[in-house]
């Protein structure tokens, strides 16, 4: 059962062939065989989960329609809220915190009969790109377990590829969900910004922040677009325009213009360039021409988004004050010792480092040096994206300079930011982004291909991800540790 | 150039209500000193003509819905996260003394 995807899942349930229950009782069972090596759920809902696959059963036998997601189970990042559970962020600051309304993603999972089956791991408040910031414990990569998967949505990557859950969902700032699929060799979607709610998501960088699910084929993306992709009035920055079609996958990629930006590619490693050409020849296979384009401003994207995102972050995560939730600081005398003793005990040292460099980029002097000329700087990079898009229909790039790396290997916190290189434009410029696997290196760690849409082009990414899988199925691969039933 | 220094990093940590050991204030300013020195690389460019970027779609962003009374969350929910409530309020340490 492992091996199906949710829309087989899902399809099996609606034959009759499998009860709600059964698909649950065997994922919540995989989870506690296998997450033992990775770390990749920080809770599961055993009791929450056969409750509503029990209550689904029951509606199907009464003939009752049941919705577009019966069935699936799906993992959701522990910082989106599911009222009732816990939303821990990986903090130790808000490790009792209970989520007091559902998050708009969650409740429209579960209005189409989703399941949802746990919490997953991530770096703490979603900072970092290698999920060895996690308050609780590290995530392993299932291809290697020595390696990280990813970050920061590296619980939901893991727990997908080791198919623990056919579904998950991350947020993604800077390639937090890119990334990680990439690292893990699945499928994960940054939809444009705005088109998902961001409601019951704790802020992280408000102007880049953007829920998007993984899976391992595109199709189950679409199929799980086709129910979060749509406008929320709880979300003062989700879309107005109707929701899109985004199971139009079948309909090809002859003659669609891809645009690489060769130059800005100029230094990348041998094995990942081969694999992203290897890659670009399929699409050329399929119909694709490919043109030149120039993103060379793109080098200045990850100076512009550490300004952004930490200046957002700081700002954002003053509410951690231990007042009015999360952990107070036992010690603490006067109000002035809450808020420093509890902010120093609750936050991890990535976190503190992005506050400090967030105030910082904010503070008087420094502001028109760094935060203005990095909102400029912005306006630029979306201005050499809106100059591409008049010349090509979607941008392809690898998604990540290296495949997943050792844990412990990258220590230098500017090294590490580098690594977003490729991920981190799309975020700035609000665009939508996919990867795709697209191949392993000889340790069989895979590579991810990235496409880039324009604004509200999602649909047509997700269909060229599709074509690309249909020659090349990479998602397909199972890690072989995890390509077994549960003992 | 950046004027960051020990003491600037001092400085943030009281603004950020943060507190840190002098040997991890020493490791703070190595690691940002780094990504500052990166950073600063935007002052190459020259965008004084651009304004600084917000984004609007298209279509318009709903940031005014319509204005109709909706049940908010209850207060004991609310509380329910506090780490210290009394009658149905937040406690904190005495904040105004002797007046």
């Amino acid at each position: 059962m492992y091996r199906k995807s949710a829309y087989e899942l899902n399809q099996a349930f609606v034959k009759g062939e499998l009860s709600a229950t059964e698909i649950t009782s065997y994922f919540l069972k995989r989870i506690e065989a296998f997450d033992g090596k990775l770390g990749s759920f920080l809770r599961s809902y055993p009791e929450r989960a056969l409750e509503k696959a029990k209550a689904l059963d029951e509606k199907k036998r009464c003939g009752e329609k049941v919705g577009r997601l019966a069935a699936v189970p799906i993992g959701v990042k522990d910082n989106i809220h599911v009222k009732g559970d816990l939303t821990t962020c990986a903090s130790k600051f808000l490790e009792n915190y209970t989520a007091p309304f559902d998050s708009t993603a969650t409740r429209l999972l579960e209005e189409e009969d989703a399941i949802l089956i746990g919490k997953t791991n991530l770096d703490e408040f979603a900072m970092g790109s290698s999920n060895e910031h996690s308050a609780f414990y590290p995530v392993s990569n299932p291809w290697c377990l020595d390696s990280v998967p990813g970050g920061s949505s590296g619980g939901s990557s893991a727990a997908c590829a080791a198919r623990l859950a056919p579904i998950t969902l991350g947020s993604d700032t800077g390639g937090s969900v890119r990334q990680p699929a990439a690292f893990c060799g699945i499928v994960g979607l940054k939809p444009t910004y705005g088109r998902v709610s961001r409601y019951g998501l704790v802020a992280f960088g408000s102007s880049l922040d953007q829920i998007g699910p993984f899976a391992t084929t595109t199709r189950d993306i679409g199929m799980v677009m086709e129910v979060l992709g749509q406008h929320d009035p709880h979300d003062a920055t989700s879309l107005q325009s109707p929701p899109d079609d985004y199971l139009d996958l079948f309909n090809g990629v002859r003659n669609k213009k891809i645009g690489i930006p060769r130059s800005f590619l100029e230094d990348l490693q041998e094995e990942p360039r081969n694999s992203f050409n290897q890659a670009i020849e399929v699409m050329k296979e399929l119909g694709c021409e490919i043109v030149d384009i120039d993103l060379s401003v793109l080098k200045y994207s990850v100076s512009t988004y550490y300004i952004i995102a930490t200046a957002e972050a700081s700002s954002n995560l003053a509410r951690f004050d231990g007042v009015r939730y999360g952990v107070r600081a036992k010690s603490a005398k006067t109000l002035d010792e809450i808020y420093d003793l509890s902010r120093t005990e609750g936050f991890g040292p990535e976190v503190k480092k992005r506050i400090l460099l967030g105030s910082y980029v904010l503070s008087s002097g420094h502001q028109n040096a760094y935060y203005k000329q990095a909102g400029r700087v912005r306006a630029k990079i979306d201005e050499a994206f809106q100059t591409a898009f008049q010349s090509c229909d979607v941008i392809a790039t690898p998604v990540s300079p290296i495949p997943a790396f050792p844990k412990g290997a990258i220590r230098d916190p500017l090294e590490m930011y580098l690594q977003d290189i490729y991920t981190i434009g799309v975020n700035l410029a609000h665009l939508p982004g996919i990867s795709v696997p697209c191949g392993f290196n000889p340790k069989k760690k895979p590579f991810g291909l990235q496409f880039i849409g324009q604004r509200r082009g999602d649909p047509l990414i997700c269909r060229m991800a599709h074509a690309y899988e249909q020659i090349a199925p990479f998602a397909a691969e199972i890690p072989p540790e995890f390509d077994r039933e549960a003992p | 150039m950046s004027d960051l220094n020990k003491e600037t990093i001092k400085t943030l940590c009281k603004l950020s209500r943060i507190s840190v050991t002098d040997e991890e204030a020493k490791q703070l300013f190595c690691d940002l000193k780094r990504v500052v020195d990166h950073i600063e690389k935007l002052n190459e460019l020259d965008v004084s003509d651009l304004t600084p970027y917000a984004h609007m779609d298209e279509q318009g962003i709903d940031a005014l819905r319509e204005d109709k009374t909706e049940e908010t969350m209850p207060r004991e929910t609310f509380l329910k996260n506090s780490p210290d409530c009394v009658g149905g309020m937040i406690r904190v340490p005495t904040v105004i003394k002797d007046v």
